[in-house]
């Protein structure tokens, strides 16, 4: 008997019983299968092993089965369906915020480059000198950087959260219909060291480039326009330029 | 030996290999059928009978480059049937040895 002969025989002889949970049985047989054909033995002799499809499946027969979990299934589905709406929206949110992010990192990397190379767009850049141009540009360019590894690790923080709790419903199913249950996942993101140890210097050094710049901007910017508050006399914000 | 009698004595020993550690059901399955003469297909019903009995319970193991493994485990209901059984069945085997013996000795 082939192994395929073999597990239809059994599915067959279960249905006899009125065995329902047939499945369940049957994957039992099949792991057996995987096992020993990994140890080198042919599909006949492992079935001759096993015995008698008809004598195991007798076997099966007088266990009574639990009853009691018809309704807790029902039960842990209807419960699954009104957590899944308030977590869909969740992730939602979750993702509107990613997209957020993204879209703040694009920004900052726009406007570094049109300080750079001088250019203001619907005048929408404040007009300054070039050297604090590109110390401010500089400073963009680091929040930019910034921004993009959260916007990274966010990402692979939804995913392990959506894998996290798909794990979770596949459980609640699985335990209130008296199965067997895989060990629920980790929220957080397991990323490999040597890329976790990147991301961290990355966006420590964004991080760092960013205050470093930012502060020396307004510095620089202080000093050429002869002002603390260089916004006044550059007339940004609406105000009228002093010179 | 007839299959009936064994199945009794099958659980007893699938319950003190559960009480050593947890198993998924192919290892029991060698375990037992490399100890005793018995079909190797056996012991699934055996595992099934003694979770619906509760006294088992099952969990899924992720394995490296498989399918998940279906693990067995004694609960505390398992633990205890066990060590009643098996006193029970220690002094019955007794009994029945020094039976057997004394037959031994009455035809020399």
């Amino acid at each position: 008997m082939t192994r395929n002969e073999f597990l239809s025989k059994l599915t067959d002889e279960l249905k006899k019983y009125n065995i329902t949970d047939t499945a369940d049985i049957v994957s039992e047989y099949e792991q057996h299968f995987a096992f020993k054909m990994a140890d080198g033995f042919s599909e006949e002799e492992i079935a001759a092993k096993l015995g008698n499809p008809a004598e195991l499946a007798s076997q099966f027969e007088s266990i009574s089965e639990d009853k009691k979990y018809e309704g807790r299934k029902t039960a842990a589905v209807i419960g699954l369906c009104i957590t899944d709406f308030f977590t869909g929206a969740f992730f939602v949110l979750l993702m509107a915020w990613e997209a957020i992010m993204a879209a703040f990192s694009l920004c900052n990397a726009v406007a570094a480059v049109c300080l750079l190379g001088g250019i203001s767009p619907w005048s929408l850049i404040p007009s300054m000198p070039y050297l604090s141009g590109v110390v401010f540009a500089l400073s963009l360019i680091a929040l930019a950087v910034l921004s993009a590894v959260g916007c990274i690790y966010f990402a692979a923080f939804i995913r392990q959260l959506m894998r996290s709790y798909g794990r979770f419903r596949q459980n609640t199913i699985a335990a209130a219909s008296g199965n067997a249950v895989l060990p629920s996942l980790a929220i957080h993101p397991r990323l490999p060291a040597k890329i976790n140890r990147r991301i961290r210097t990355v966006a420590l050094l964004s991080l760092s480039l960013f205050a470093a710049c930012f502060v020396l901007g307004m510095t620089v910017s202080m000093i050429s326009a002869g002002a603390l508050e260089f916004w006044h006399a550059w007339g940004w914000f609406g105000y009228t330029a002093v010179n | 030996m007839n299959i009936q009698y064994k199945k009794g004595v099958l659980e007893l020993c699938v319950l003190s290999l559960l009480k050593k550690r947890d198993c998924y059901g192919y290892e029991i399955s060698e375990y037992l059928s490399n100890l005793i003469n018995i079909a190797d297909g056996t012991v699934y019903p055996i595992l099934r009978k003694l979770k619906s009995e509760g006294l088992v319970s099952v969990y899924m193991q992720e394995e490296s480059g498989g399918p998940p493994r279906k693990y067995y485990s004694l609960t505390n209901l398992g633990r205890e049937t066990y060590e009643n059984e098996r006193a029970e069945y220690l002094k019955f085997a007794q009994t029945v040895e020094s039976l057997l013996e004394d037959d031994d000795n009455d035809k020399e």
